[in-house]
């Protein structure tokens, strides 16, 4: 869990401080960090359809990532899908409705208390961004309450990240009370920031009304820096990626539909994301917000990732990314222009 | 209850009633019922009443949004919350119901937004719009948007100010934000040369604020043509609010208005009620107060 990863269950400053030094001295500062950093799961599902059976493809992907379930029963858990700017003409912008009641079925069969919220970063009209993107169907089938991300009443936390100048962050009620929150994103690339997906999608839990729209404190306290900011400030977060019809190009909006067929899923966002770069053929250290994030909210390198599931390497399949110079640094091992 | 009434079209116009009978119980509310009361639908709500010839019943919105004003002339989101973006909605309000009685309000108001400023910063490629039009933000220190410089053009102009040199740069910036195509979108025209789509409540809300303005290459009139045929029954409340709205200050009223209002508050009515909605699905109805 993420915030395993930030907690941990043993003081590391009094090892160091301790007989740790000693330690260190001995096998080298290199070892020993590497002895530190977390490993994580990862889960992958090849040939997914929206029309099939997505809940045991989460069921049995979740719990293959350690995820246990009795630890959400009775708990709040808010399902977070990506729905920036939602329009027919291009659902594969946004998080596909039939992956958000899939999640809700399996956490509601775990005995979770379930929500899904949202605060759309370009739209004020959130009843339209439902609509448009499906959800609000989706919704009413299933009876699902939804949380307004954008209006509700806000809690400030502290910014437990600090790559960014922000030394709090306001977090609508429904996300500050949750007891677990699940990003269901889209796979996309990022006009900005290369790559969106677990981690980029929960700009979304931040209030519009305090942030505006789009959630320009953000924008201008840092991209990459209040991304991780954010993630490291939530309550206890997992993923699960729409990786089924996703987009490439000039994403996260207005970029093409690239079908992958996949679902990958897993406890920690940093690593889930990091495969998730690797499939999209993206080199992940060269992510803004995922090279800050590594190592400190969950692993980037290949070799601290569990993958379960399906191999990733079989399944690359390069995203065209636009001709701008920070986006071909994060494709430059390709050794081609692709757009 | 009131008997229902008949529009042109012969639309039951029962909804607005009900509706209306709503917002007086409790005109200062949040975005949804039980939430904590919030300016921008308290003051919408206030307008919706006084509009539609409830003035009495939207005194408590008001005087509400009187109290929580703060020191410096804004109007928070919430009572004692910043951001101030929603300071235009309390002028309009304020404005509508005794311009005299709150004429300190609005001075004071007026004047925060007339000194409130979005960032601007040099034109760069990157985007497509003219980046150095000074014009509002929702937050402190950061970029001018088209929703709060709609807004805040479109307070000014009602309590005198429309040739105010920072009206006139909102004006600017307005139509600088329309799409060659017609509409608008949160603010931006075109990002790293892609061209964005428009969406309808901004594009209303634009059009508000542009009444009787005019754009020599033809944006606005294809902004008017665009959103005319990007509403009807099946649209969104506060999208088809704001877009009849927008509609309405140049001249163009749809003769099915009412049915698409009708059927957006029965929809409102089924999830949740929200008194947020019914105050713009109310004031669509019957225009803005003058």
């Amino acid at each position: 869990m993420t915030s395993d990863m930030r907690q941990p269950k043993f003081n590391r400053r009094t090892w160091l401080i301790g007989g740790g030094l000693t330690a260190a001295a001995l096998v080298g500062a290199g070892i020993v960090r590497q002895w530190f950093r977390d490993k994580a799961s990862v889960f992958v599902a090849k040939n997914q359809r929206y029309d099939a059976s997505l809940v045991a493809t989460i069921r049995d992907g979740l719990a293959s990532c350690g995820f246990v379930p009795e630890s959400v029963r009775g708990k709040r858990v808010l399902l977070k899908p990506n729905m920036v700017e939602p329009t027919r003409a291009c659902p594969h912008m946004t998080t596909h409705p039939a992956i958000i009641v899939a999640a809700a079925e399996v956490f509601r069969g775990w005995g979770a208390i379930v929500t899904v919220g949202e605060g759309p970063g370009h739209v004020r009209d959130t009843e339209l961004a439902l609509v448009e993107s499906g959800v609000a169907g989706a919704l009413d089938t299933t009876k699902l309450p939804f949380a307004d991300l954008n209006y509700q009443d806000v809690a400030w936390r502290e910014n437990a990240g600090r790559a960014s100048k922000l030394a709090g962050i306001y977090f609508p009620q429904a996300v500050a009370q949750a007891d677990l929150i699940v990003s269901l994103p889209k796979m996309k690339t990022h006009h900005w920031v290369g790559v969106t997906a677990a981690m980029k999608n929960l700009y979304g839990t931040i209030p519009g009304i305090k942030y505006g729209w789009p959630k320009n404190v953000l924008h201008h306290s840092g991209i990459p820096e209040t991304v991780f900011d954010i993630n490291a400030s939530l309550p206890k977060t997992i993923a699960i990626v729409d990786g089924i019809d996703c987009m490439e190009g000039d994403g996260p909006i207005m970029g093409t539909m690239k079908p992958m067929g996949l679902v990958v899923m897993g406890a920690n966002p940093t690593a889930v994301d990091a495969t998730v770069c690797r499939l999209m053929d993206v080199d992940p250290w060269k992510v803004p917000y995922l090279k800050l994030a590594a190592d400190r909210l969950g692993p980037l390198d290949d070799w601290l990732i569990e993958q379960r599931g399906e191999a990733w390497r079989p399944l690359v399949s390069p995203f065209k990314v636009l001709d701008k110079p920070h986006l071909m640094r994060m494709v430059r091992h390709r050794g081609v222009l692709v757009s | 209850m009131p008997a229902a009434r008949i529009t042109a079209d012969n639309t039951d116009m029962h909804w607005l009633d009900s509706a209306l009978d709503q917002l007086a119980r409790g005109p200062v509310c949040g975005y949804e019922r039980e939430a904590t009361p919030a300016t921008e639908p308290t003051a919408l709500s206030a307008l919706a009443l006084i509009t539609n010839f409830r003035s009495n019943s939207a005194r408590p919105a008001i005087d509400w949004l009187a109290r929580v004003q703060s020191a410096d002339g804004s109007v928070g989101i919430r009572a004692g919350e910043s951001p101030g973006w929603p300071t235009s909605l309390a002028v309009l309000a304020w404005r509508a119901a005794n311009s005299k009685e709150y004429g300190g309000q609005i001075e004071r108001a007026a004047a925060w937004i007339l000194q409130a400023h979005g960032k601007t910063m040099p034109r760069v490629p990157e985007f497509g719009h003219n980046s150095e039009i000074p014009g509002w933000s929702y937050a402190d220190e950061t970029s001018c948007w088209l929703e709060p410089t709609a807004l805040a053009v479109f307070a000014l102009k009602s309590i005198g100010h429309a040739q105010h040199s920072r009206t006139r740069d909102g004006v600017r910036l307005l139509i600088d934000r329309l799409l060659e195509s017609g509409g608008c979108n949160y603010g931006n025209t075109a990002v790293l040369g892609q061209t964005l789509r428009p969406h309808i409540q901004p594009t209303g809300l634009a059009l508000l604020a542009l009444a009787s303005e005019s754009d020599p290459p033809g944006r606005l009139a294809k902004s008017v043509a665009w959103l005319r045929q990007s509403i009807g029954e099946e649209t969104p409340s506060a999208s088809l609010a704001w877009a009849l709205l927008g509609l309405r200050m140049h001249a163009v009223q749809l003769p099915d208005s009412d049915r698409w209002l009708s059927a957006a508050y029965e929809r409102t009515s089924k999830s949740g009620n929200s008194l947020h909605k019914l105050a713009l699905l109310a004031l669509a109805a019957k225009g803005w107060p003058r």
